[in-house]
């Protein structure tokens, strides 16, 4: 079995383009890595700690640095590719090369990490990455040619040559390559099938409730190697949509056939297919190395693994899984320093080959290294990643996610013909790909600032000159000398990230790729990109969205939490401690492990729901069928609503709680002595009572729902199709979904704050007014306690 | 107006039981105060019949009916709380008119009886004002007028001036009653000032330790306590109290107390008490105010004063006697001093059995 955990392929379900996403604990190479075997324990890296070191070397001071003779070597490995690595670098250093220092980072954060550190010189001198980022990091700036570093394209396998090429020449050196490939169970099934279509005839051969094949039908990342026997690709020439066309429309057809014809099942994650095929319900699997890794703890399951069949609708052709290839990659810097190229020579040379097949069961990017003598699985990845294809490396590919996912998901609902899906996918990719606005002048936005700080120093000027400046400043000093450091820190962590994310508004795409456009994002998400207002995904239809969710959250949670609140203030309850503690924790548990165990729960073929109906079904001989929560706009809006409201309660309960203590008993007594029924005192005494102390809270719950991102990108994933998507989801997408376009991003955030700080101050302005009243109303009665 | 009857009525609150058989007749229209020590269950009994707690046994009649079982709202009552509360939320209008509200009263007839009440009790001006605007009198005169507004058949007070300055507590005390001949509804009043239940009241419940010692005519209590315990919880100064032992003199019987030979007559006939025999532990009481300035050669016996407090119509003069402390009110012409040693007589005493504190008359 193989040991490695695999370079992440971007998995497009749940990990597009593997940038900073939670859903990454979802990922099926996520889970691969915690399995994979290690000869020891390894040390706990969580993430924070690696952001806490980064952020400590990003401020020491440069000369610290200075030390020449040492390599910075950064990567993402972990367990035995890690100690694989290490043991290279010390073949290495005994043949008497430099000392290397290494920085392991989580994947996730690797671009953004590398982006930061390389322009300042902090960064490493070289590092080991997925290919498909090499385009990205080639028009940032942060990789060079690999130049003498490449010992020629001969001892590699081409594929793997192709893809770490840009325009023709390498930009990075292969070291290892992963894919999919057919996982037989040989319990079920002895042999692989001639054709994929040949799996129908295991319809009735196989035990109840067991499948031909799955693979994750839903991930446009599995449905590329279908794609690909049809001669089709989610990128085109020319950075064009690909996923359009005959071979698109083909290869839709046949994944809706199989799925209407119940060989594969519908909706199966990552997670999903490992289960399956660990529990034996399928004859086939479509998956990755990190299978391998999850059924190493099935040991009674037999298996073996053999190259993706071919398609008889394709006419015989095989299919063609996307291949990820993890390359060394040389920073500017580094490129320059003779010793940085030679051990990038060394990390691609056939002994350090030898060296991570033998310790991590690599499966190498070398042609000249040869496998282990048995290893059938090493020996049909091979096979399979011979005819794989490429990722692209262009940043374009990052765009083609959520359109080609979204025309599958479509297609596969039964909700549109592929032709119109796909054309639809089209349409919203060259959309998001369209060229950025104009360059705008920066003047407009310069005098403004010009005429504010002229203002500024006027005024300035005027109160110096009344001679009230100076005393008043000498008078105040000590004042400031308090509350310095608070200054300092709130300007530092609150308002430069607002100023720089408002600054980030103003230009297309990153800032550092320095298009400033003025307020042209602003324009286009106000006009809804030149498309009808109310189109799906507009701005304004994710407004009222937006607007419907934090206003049923709300009100879920104020009654729900008032309500156990009301009743857990009572004295006379028994075990109320116990409960309180109960009811607490579905707010003390992280919210995105409760959104993870929710979605789960409405998974339509094993979700807890569609259990909870089977049951009901049972018992009551109903006829429901289970539902497919995430396919409409309303369940998928119910079953995220039913997950905030789960997560938020607690605090309102909490809050009325403690407002409850500051209804006197007697005054509660006294209504009920005055004729009031239980609910009559709860609707007429205790709520306006505690009204003034739950105002704030409802504010706060308000625009905490308001960005309530977590929930809603983990249960629904704006799914479908995006109509369940908030603000803040939407604007993740454009940030991180859809080619990086952070600038559009940065406008949703600053329309997103102008509207929660409009909505704050309102109610502020009103709670102002209601104390002047009462203030007015106490003077008004003279003294009190005076007048008897 | 009814007649509030409570029947053998105890009330526990987990182990510890409050009331220990309680019965109290309150004749319709009738004006009830229940005193006692501060923690000798007051309230608790005023609760039980606001409905606010239920009985561990026993029964409550309002009338002809039971509602023993009843919840507050169906027992036609009205309270007014030591604290007042009033609705913080609401203004005085609003609080007058919650319970009308609550029943659904033609708004015509709420604004005509809230305009009445308010005038019956001076809140005219203060009609718009939220409670937290008002003085603690203001506040009193409110809750009163939530009250008397909804017109129920029986008031019910817990300590309703405790919370007011000495003069505005005798003055609203005169309103109190004053309302309550006007009203006709039966009150019951719990407090455990002896001023406020002998001026207010047509019959007191002295309660102690969750038992009644004694039910009656302020007066009547007054003059003949049943036990030691309502002899000195009523009157101020308190009771005099002494030990002693009954002596046979004669065909008379005289209390001897003290180590000395100073003995007391016992007036023939006012204590009847098959237990009074010679030999007999009692402790003698005498209220300050019957010990007399006696002429020489008549006194009782003789106060050295300790102390002396002048009140401006009378004096107290503070002394021992047989170890015991010993109060006489005299009239300030007497003159007593700090240091004099002064003849009393005493006018009227009280014998209880020093065991059971029962009086023994
Ligand atoms: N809800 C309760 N739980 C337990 N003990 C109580 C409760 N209410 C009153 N008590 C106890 O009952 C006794 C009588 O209380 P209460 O009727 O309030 O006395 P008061 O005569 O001063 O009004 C006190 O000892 C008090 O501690
Ligand atoms: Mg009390």
């Amino acid at each position: 079995m193989t040991a490695s955990p695999p370079p992440p392929p971007p998995s497009a379900t749940t990990c597009p383009q593997g940038q900073v996403d939670p859903r990454r604990t979802s990922c099926p190479q996520a889970r691969a890595t915690s399995h994979a075997p290690r000869r020891r324990a390894p040390p706990p890296r969580p993430a924070p700690f690696a952001l806490l070191a980064l952020a400590f070397a990003l401020l020491l001071p440069a000369g610290v640095r200075a030390d020449d003779a040492v390599i910075h070597l950064w990567h993402a490995y972990r367990g035995v590719e890690e100690e694989a690595l290490a043991a290279i670098l010390d073949a290495h250093r005994r043949a008497g090369g430099p000392r290397v220092e290494l920085l392991a980072l989580p994947y996730d954060a690797f671009g953004s990490k590398l982006g930061a550190a390389i322009p300042l010189g902090e960064g490493p001198d070289l590092y080991i990455d997925s290919h498909e980022r090499l385009g990205d990091y080639q028009k940032r700036g942060i990789v060079a040619p690999v130049a003498d570093a490449f010992e020629g394209p001969a001892a590699f396998f081409a594929n793997t040559i192709e893809a770490v090429s840009l325009g023709g020449a390498p930009w990075a050196l292969p070291l290892s390559q992963k894919c999919v490939a057919l996982y037989i169970n040989l319990d079920l099934v002895d042999a692989p099938p001639a054709t994929l279509e040949g799996i129908s005839v295991l319809r009735d051969s196989l035990p109840p409730g067991a499948f031909p094949l799955v693979y994750e039908s839903q991930s446009a990342y599995a449905h590329a190697a279908l794609l690909g026997a049809f001669g089709g690709a989610l990128l085109g020439p020319g950075d064009s949509f690909g996923f359009v066309g005959e071979p698109a429309e083909r290869s839709l057809d046949l994944a809706r056939a199989l799925i209407d014809q119940r060989l594969v099942p519908a909706d199966a994650d990552g997670a999903l297919v490992t289960n399956l095929f660990r529990a034996g319900k399928a004859a086939y699997a479509i998956s990755g190395p990190w299978l391998a890794a999850d059924l190493a703890l099935a040991p009674d399951l037999h298996y073996r693994v053999a190259p993706l069949p071919a398609v008889e609708a394709a006419g015989g052709a095989p299919m063609r899984p996307l291949l990820t290839v993890e390359a060394v990659m040389l920073s500017p810097q580094g490129a320059q320093r003779a010793e940085v190229r030679a051990l990038a020579r060394h990390l691609a040379s056939a002994s350090a080959a030898q060296i991570r097949q033998d310790r991590a069961r690599t499966l190498s990017a070398r042609a000249d290294v040869a496998l282990p003598p048995g290893d059938d699985l090493l020996a049909a990845f091979a096979a399979q990643a011979a005819v794989a294809i490429p990722m692209p490396s262009s940043p374009a590919m990052r765009a083609t996610w959520e359109p080609a996912q979204r025309a599958l998901k479509k297609v596969l609902r039964g909700e549109a013909s592929p032709r119109d899906a796909t054309e639809g996918a089209q349409r919203r990719f060259d959309d998001v790909r369209r060229p950025p606005p104009p360059a705008a002048s920066p003047t407009p936005l310069l005098i403004l600032l010009g005429l504010l700080s002229l203002a500024g120093a006027f005024a300035l000027v005027r109160r110096a000159r009344s001679g009230e400046l100076l005393p008043e400043l000498r008078r105040s000093l000590p004042a400031y000398r308090y509350t310095a450091h608070a200054v300092v820190i709130v300007g530092l962590l609150v308002i430069a990230p607002l100023l720089v994310g408002a600054a980030t508004s103003l230009f297309a795409g990153r800032p550092q790729d320095g298009l400033y456009v003025g307020l042209a994002n602003f324009v286009e998400i106000l006009t809804a990109r030149g498309g009808p207002l109310l189109a799906s995904g507009s701005f304004y239809v994710v407004l009222l969205v937006t607007l419907l969710w934090t206003l049923t959250n709300v009100i879920f949670h104020l009654a729900i939490g008032v309500s156990l609140g009301a009743l857990l203030s009572r004295p006379t309850m028994r075990l109320r401690g116990l409960y309180r503690v109960l009811l607490i924790i579905p707010w003390a548990v992280p919210n995105y492990v409760t959104a993870l165990a929710w979605k789960g729960m409405f998974h339509r073929q094993y979700g807890a729901v569609t259990g909870l109906i089977e049951g009901l079904n049972h018992l009551f001989g109903f006829n429901l069928e289970p539902i497919a929560w995430f396919s409409r706009f309303s369940t998928a809006f119910a079953a995220n609503c039913a997950t905030n409201i789960w997560l938020g309660f607690p605090f309102m309960m909490v809050v009325t709680l403690g407002a409850l203590t500051g209804v006197p008993a007697d005054v509660l007594e006294a209504a009920e002595v005055d004729g009031a029924s239980r609910w009559q005192r709860l609707w007429r005494v205790t709520l306006p009572i505690i009204r003034p102390t739950l105002a704030p809270a409802v504010t706060l719950g308000a625009i905490w729902t308001f960005n309530m991102f977590n929930v809603v990108f983990l249960v629904s994933g704006g799914e479908p199709d995006g109509t369940t998507d908030i603000l803040v989801s939407e604007a993740y997408r454009w940030a991180f979904t859809r080619d990086a376009q952070y600038g559009y991003a940065a406008a949703y955030a600053v329309l997103i704050f102008l509207m929660l700080f409009a909505i704050t101050r309102l109610g502020e302005l009103r709670s102002a007014r209601r104390a002047a009243r009462d203030r007015a109303a106490a003077a008004q009665a003279g003294a009190p306690g005076g007048v008897r | 107006m009814v007649e509030v009857s409570v029947r053998n009525v105890k009330k526990s609150f987990g182990a510890t039981e409050v009331l220990r058989g309680v019965d109290v007749l309150v004749p319709a229209g009738g004006f009830a105060v229940l005193v006692g020590p501060s923690g000798c269950g007051k309230s608790t009994l005023l609760r039980l019949l606001a409905g606010l707690e239920e009985v561990s046994a026993g029964t409550i009649h309002f009338g002809e009916r039971e509602v023993t079982h009843l919840e507050p709202r169906e027992r036609d009552i009205a309270m007014v709380f030591q604290s007042y509360a009033l609705y913080p939320h609401l203004s005085v209008r609003d609080n007058l008119a919650f319970g009308l509200r609550l029943r659904k009263t033609d708004d015509a007839v709420i604004r005509q009886r809230v305009d009445e009440v308010a005038g019956m009790l001076g809140l005219g001006a203060l009609l718009d004002r939220l409670p937290k605007a008002l003085s603690g009198g203001q506040r009193q005169r409110v809750a009163m007028g939530r009250a008397i507004v909804r017109r129920p058949a029986l008031f019910l007070f817990d300590e309703p001036l405790s919370n007011l300055d000495a003069a505005l507590r005798a003055q609203v005390r005169v309103d109190i009653r004053r309302l309550h001949d006007q009203l006709g509804a039966t009150s019951v009043y719990v407090t455990h000032d002896q001023v406020e239940a002998m001026t207010l009241a047509d019959v007191m419940f002295v309660l102690n330790r969750g038992v009644v010692e004694q039910a009656g005519a302020p007066l009547t209590v007054y003059d003949a306590p049943a036990t030691r315990f309502v002899a000195g919880f009523l009157g101020s100064p308190a009771m005099n109290f002494v030990q002693g032992v009954i002596e046979a003199s004669g065909d008379q019987l005289r209390v001897r107390v003290g180590v000395g030979d100073e003995s007391l007559p016992i007036p023939a006939g006012e204590f009847t008490s098959p237990a009074l025999i010679p030999g007999l532990r009692v402790d003698v009481g005498v209220r300050p105010h019957d010990l007399v300035l006696a002429p020489p050669g008549a006194a009782a016996f003789e106060l050295s004063v300790d102390y002396v407090e002048l009140l401006g119509p009378e004096i107290q003069a503070h002394g021992a006697l047989a170890g015991a402390p010993i109060v006489a009110a005299l009239e300030t012409q007497s003159n007593a001093r700090k240091g004099d040693r002064i003849p009393l007589s005493v006018k009227r005493l009280q014998l209880f059995d020093a065991e059971s504190g029962r009086s023994l008359r």
